[in-house]
């Protein structure tokens, strides 16, 4: 399938990209490992003027520590970050959800930075302009319906990273640089639950770095797809454990990943949090398993992670 | 609109090509330098059939634009053999029957051989998790994975 | 003769990997032809619409387009694989039928230009309303898809034999159940292309086929051109299992494309379109009821089943009755009734698959097992006593002549500690067997033979032309081992042409399971007919009786004395020197009755053998997320002789992925009439991690008409792996399955049911 027509303009500083972004009225997308945002632009859900290719910012290649923080560079490969040693060492949930994400071939083209910025999935989005057009354009097309959940006045596509759930149990916080500046948020803040535009950032904003506190944690991310390589999350559980404190994050469900600090890892505590996931979780019929199911598998896969972090030891 | 100019070292051989920019690597290959053993499958990154090897690492060629790998070392499965003689990989492909109707064969390959360029005694297990990239609809795998330890072994 | 084979029963690499593993391989999209033209279609965005208007002027006008077309610029005619189902224009100008139909198609320069210019062809449509559920389709009121057919029933199979009520009457145990299936896309790795080459009123044509020279009579029709001036040229197929048997939409509108600009032309489908107006596969709704006797005999069958076809026939009376005669082929029923329906829908149109037919044959072994269960008898024993024998005849009356289904079961059982297994219940563990039979060939009239040619050239290398296609399963190198054996030169001195409708002759294709049966046995006989002009040479150059030549390493040689010999190579030379080169043509053609008709005649030899395997799944449920894994999955196949056994175990391999683990991940998804996973993202083909430890267990028996005692190799598993997976799961949970796949949702509904959860 052919791409539209698109400039390509390549960077090497995050200051030109913003430059470009400004000079080109917004109508750009910024490229990194292109896996999500190649995809979208073949299926006209994306048709920028420009494309403005990140991958020659040398200094979002980079993972260092400083300050009691590890600090990420957006294009770090999922893969190489996986085989970051202080990730395996320090963050097992990332580890593990890394380590789920996609297949072992995107993961070396894939990036960190594009992967928490994916954008939100649903079986009648994700389709060609043809398939669209014959079905008619929904909310997130610039429609004026659902076409998943009759009479709907929301849209109910679903955050499909896998990392994103692991790095806000890690009290992940994320480097925004844009026209208006820089500033850091907490990551689950990058979230504004709009399936439409599911995420809070300025016009022109780059995510450039993950920062996580640099403590070592316990951990597990859960997991629930068909197959076990290339699938995206039906749902994906995180927990992570630092310091006693209990956080678990559920992703794959609606536009936003839901965070939960549970109040201690004690059965009752779990049972809680676990029954708020469920009320929380308002699936929609797409994805290839049925919503109610999806609902009924949250607490199932928060139970499970928060057991296997308890009695792995990780 | 206008073309861009990059430069390819593709199969060792240096390229330069006026390309489009929202030209895809697997477009280049295929219609500009004839290198048709990389195939579109899915043309979405799902399936693994355009898989080539670019500065060492395997990429699925249809969600790459040409562009981005402009002066980088790209191997095809047309470049996989030295001196006229087979890689061990696609020798092994042949004796163990690895190869039935042939059109995610190439993307295999080349999968495999980024592993076994990385790792040159990979466990089945690690064999396993890296073409489970790449589907294959005709051979259920298991004459993939004999063939990548054999050839892992040579 | 068997134990003194040299090269047939050896595991050799197939001829064609060399190419492939180089990327040398040619595919219809790799084909680039001066002054080549890119087609694209446009499609129906509506599942059922009457055509008011197309108007292709603006597309015209495009800069870069050279020709346009509609279903007006064809000839009216509608194909059918037999006469009473002549119902497809392929480019319809009445209405459209399902979303993705091709209504109209531009060529132009390249596929930019091609893709803007399909925006300005106009087409006024009158939406009507439509039907996807086959059930609702067939209610009266219902709207009608093709005004021929009354109630949207395209093909009612109906087969009674016995006294089916009466026996159900007398029966120890009866047992009626429904199951469904989901169908599957074949998700063949190669989108379907066409090229088509219209130059001084010849037409060339390069596309995957499963059987050139009924893709080239179906053209010729469907175009009025006499069939000589339509070529259909060899090229790889990536893939088939039944989906590229029959003609293509795609194939009219390259070559009405071809034809109107004078220029070649490219059609590539792109993945989507390959899913959504390519071919699909049935969803079926079966409905099983079996009668047994105490001793756990079955006595009767009672079927209905209802398959979605889509809205077109295709293969439609094969489709409604195959899935019956694979199974009746393998078990003896004494009473039986069969109510197969093909119901019209507005969805795409369905075709055969290898793996055809899962509801129906997993629902059938499901149930087996809980009414042997019942009896106090395990599956292998219900199998063995209620399957066929050798010499026995179907329901239907086809004679089955080797038979290895016994010795499936068992070897099976044994490489598992089967019946050990099964009685031993583990929560959320299970195992489960399934057994088929598989017809090798069916009838064609007179397409159901193969001929063959072979000339031996002047260095003793052999050129070998037959009409078989290879869809990547083999057939090629098949062919050339099996001349290699009877003429004693080693594979790489054969030249195979193949698969071009100018130069081969007819050949029942390679979906019918006739390959080696039919199409090996034509250059059985094309080469021992050129062999014997070989050895009566050689002999009388050797001064030996011609009963005592032997054919080695290119060698004619004195059996009793191998020294005294001679190439082969002399040999052929000497005959050119007699002005007799040495040409031959062999044919072969199945002990078929030929009176049979699907719908008209069910009955009378259905082909010249069968083929009989046992597949033996285990399971492992998580009774928390219902996921199914498949570890371990053993199938025994009785293929006759295997010519090359890593082939044939490659067909086993691949059919337990695509039958077997398929029954937990495959289905295609719908939303009324839109196609919701018509990609590889989406649906699931199961990736290398995902695959059980498999064990193929090739029962080598000799079949008497094969050959070299061949039967077809590996479609057994992929119509019985399904049904091992279902009993297995039916084995952990005592629950029969309702619908496939078996995903995690579905299988955790299962399991409520079972604790009785709401």
């Amino acid at each position: 399938m052919i791409l539209p027509r698109f400039e390509y303009k390549k960077v090497q500083s995050i200051a030109s990209a913003i430059a470009l972004y400004k000079k080109h009225k917004g109508k750009v997308r910024y490229l990194a490992g292109g896996t999500d945002l190649v995809p979208l632009l073949k299926l006209r859900l994306a048709t920028p003027a420009v494309v403005i290719d990140l991958k020659g910012i040398e200094e979002l290649k980079t993972i260092s520590r400083h300050g009691g923080w590890l600090a990420i560079g957006a294009n770090v490969t999922l893969f190489d970050l996986k085989n970051d040693p202080a990730v395996k060492e320090y963050f097992p949930a990332l580890y593990e959800s890394l380590d789920a994400t996609s297949c072992e071939t995107l993961q070396m083209r894939g990036t960190i930075g594009g992967n928490i910025l994916q954008d939100v999935r649903c079986l009648q989005y994700n389709k060609s302009m043809e398939w669209r057009t014959a079905r008619g354009f929904c909310f997130k097309m610039g429609g004026k319906t659902c076409n998943v959940v009759p009479n709907a006045k929301t849209c109910f596509a679903n955050y499909c990273s896998d990392n994103a759930p692991a790095l806000i149990t890690l009290s992940a916080k994320a480097r925004l640089s844009g026209p208006g500046g820089e500033r850091t948020i907490k990551l689950e803040k990058i979230f504004n639950g709009a399936g439409r535009r599911p995420f809070a950032l300025e016009a022109g904003e780059i995510l450039t770095r993950i920062l996580i506190p640099l403590k070592k944690t316990k951990g597990a991310y859960e997991k629930l797809r068909v197959r076990d390589s290339m699938d995206y999350p039906l749902v994906g559980v995180a927990v992570s454990v630092a310091d006693g404190k209990v956080r678990a994050c559920v992703g794959g469900i609606g536009p936003e990943p839901r965070v939960y600090d549970l109040k201690s890892a004690n059965d009752g505590a779990v049972n809680e949090a676990a029954d708020k996931a469920y009320t929380d979780a308002r699936p929609a019929s797409n994805t290839v398993l049925s919503a109610a199911y999806r609902k009924k598998m949250v607490p199932v896969l928060l139970k499970r992670a928060v057991k296997k972090v308890m009695q792995g030891g990780k | 609109m206008k073309t861009m100019k990059v430069t390819l070292q593709v199969n060792n051989e240096k390229v330069d090509l006026q390309v489009r920019p929202y030209e895809t690597l697997l477009e280049t290959l295929r219609d500009r330098l004839d290198l048709t053993g990389a195939k579109e499958a899915c043309g979405m990154g799902a399936c693994g059939a355009c898989t080539v090897v670019v500065n060492g690492v395997p990429l699925r060629s249809c969600l790459v634009l040409t562009p981005e790998v402009d002066g980088a070392e790209i191997t095809t499965v047309e470049g996989l053999k030295k001196d006229k003689k087979l890689h061990p990989l696609q020798e092994a492909f042949m004796e163990k029957g690895a190869v039935q109707c042939g059109f995610c064969t190439s993307g295999m390959l080349m999968t495999a051989k980024a592993l076994l360029d990385r790792n040159k005694k990979p466990t089945k297990k690690e064999i396993v998790r890296t073409i489970s990239s790449n589907i294959c609809r005709c051979t259920g795998y298991k004459k993939i994975i004999e063939a990548v330890e054999a050839a892992a072994k040579r | 003769m068997k134990n003194d084979l040299n090269i047939v029963g050896k595991r050799v690499a197939r001829s064609d990997s060399l190419a492939k593993v180089t990327g040398e391989a040619r595919y219809t999209s790799d084909i680039k032809l001066p002054n080549m033209l890119v087609g694209k279609v446009l499609r129906s965005p509506y599942p059922h619409a009457r055509i008011i208007r197309i108007d292709l002027s603006q597309a015209l006008k495009v800069p870069g387009v050279k020709a346009a077309i509609s279903g007006f610029d064809a000839y009216g005619i509608k194909w059918g694989v037999f006469r009473y189902t002549q119902d497809h224009a392929m480019l319809p100008t009445d209405k459209v039928r399902y979303i993705g139909e091709d209504v109209a198609a531009v060529a132009a320069v390249d596929e930019e230009t091609a893709l803007a210019a399909l925006s300005y062809i106009k087409v006024d449509y009158e939406p009507l309303p439509a039907v996807f559920d086959p059930i609702e389709s067939m209610k009266d009121g219902a709207p009608q898809i093709h005004k021929e057919y009354k109630n949207n029933i395209n093909i009612h199979i109906h087969i009674d034999v016995g006294e089916v009520d009466k026996a159900m009457e007398n029966a120890f145990l009866v047992r009626e159940d429904t199951f469904k299936a989901a169908g599957e896309a074949y998700a063949m790795m190669e989108p379907y292309a066409v090229v088509a080459s219209y130059k001084n009123g010849f037409l060339d044509l390069w596309m995957p086929n499963a059987g050139p020279h009924v893709r080239a009579k179906a053209l010729s029709n469907l175009l009025k051109m006499p069939l000589n001036k339509v070529r259909v040229r060899h090229i790889n197929s990536g893939g088939a299992f039944g989906g590229r048997s029959e003609v293509a939409p795609a194939d009219l509108v390259a070559s009405l494309l071809s034809i109107k600009a004078d220029r070649p032309v490219k059609l590539t489908h792109s993945r989507e379109e390959n899913a959504t107006s390519s071919r699909q596969i049935h969803d079926i709704i079966a409905t099983v009821k079996t009668g047994m006797k105490k001793d756990g005999t079955i006595v009767a069958k009672d079927y209905k089943v209802i398959y979605n076809g889509g809205a077109y026939s295709s293969t439609g009376p094969i489709a409604t009755s195959i899935p019956f005669y694979v199974y009746e082929e393998c078990y003896r029923f004494p009473n039986v009734r069969y109510n197969g329906y093909r119901v019209f829908t507005n969805k795409g149109i369905r075709g055969m698959y290898g793996c055809h037919g899962r509801a129906f044959l997993a629902g059938n072994e499901a149930q087996m097992d809980l009414m042997a269960k019942e009896l106090g008898m395990d599956p292998a024993e219900i199998r063995l006593k209620n399957g066929l024998k050798p010499g026995e005849m179907t329901a239907t009356k086809s004679k089955i002549t080797s038979c290895g289904l016994k010795e499936t079961i068992e070897a099976a059982s044994e490489k598992t500690d089967f019946k050990k297994r099964w009685a031993r219940t583990t929560r959320f563990k299970g195992i489960g067997m399934g057994c088929v039979a598989i017809m090798c060939g069916f009838p064609m009239g007179f397409r159901s033979g193969s001929s063959c040619y072979v000339k031996i050239n002047d260095d003793g290398q052999v050129t070998l032309v037959s009409g078989l296609v290879d869809n990547g399963q083999g057939n090629e190198s098949m062919l050339i081992q099996v001349a290699s054996e009877v003429l004693g030169v080693p594979m790489e001195d054969i030249n195979l042409i193949c698969a071009d409708t100018e130069v081969t002759n007819l050949d029942p294709g390679s979906y019918s399971q006739a390959a080696a049966f039919v199409g090996a046995n034509a250059v059985k006989a094309a080469c021992e007919n050129a062999r014997k002009r070989i050895v009566a040479i050689a002999a009388e150059k050797l001064g030996v009786k011609e009963a005592d030549i032997g054919l080695k390493d290119r060698m004619a040689y004195f059996v009793k004395e191998p020294d005294k010999k001679m190439p082969i190579s002399w040999v052929v030379r000497e005959a050119f020197f007699r002005g007799e080169p040495i040409v031959a043509t062999g044919s072969f053609f199945p002990n078929i009755d030929f009176e049979r008709e699907w719908v008209s005649r069910p009955w009378g030899q259905m082909a010249g053998t069968f083929s009989f395997g046992t597949s033996v799944a285990e399971v492992v449920i998580d009774p928390e997320t219902g996921k199914v894994t498949v570890p371990r999955f053993t199938a025994a196949h009785d293929c006759g002789h295997p010519i090359n056994p890593m082939a044939v175990e490659g067909q086993m391999e691949g059919s337990i992925l695509q039958a077997g683990v398929a029954t937990v991940t495959e289905g295609n998804l719908w939303d009324e009439g839109y196609l919701l996973n018509p990609d590889l993202l989406e649906y699931k083909v199961p990736l290398a991690c995902d695959m059980p430890d498999m064990e193929t267990i090739i029962v080598s028996s000799h079949d008497p008409a094969g050959p070299f005692g061949a039967k077809e190799g590996g479609l057994t598993v992929r119509m019985n792996a399904y049904s091992a997976v279902a009993c297995a799961v039916t084995n952990a949970t005592g629950e029969l399955f309702e619908e496939l796949p078996l995903t995690p949702d579905r299988m955790l509904r299962l399991l409520e049911r079972k604790k009785g959860v709401k």
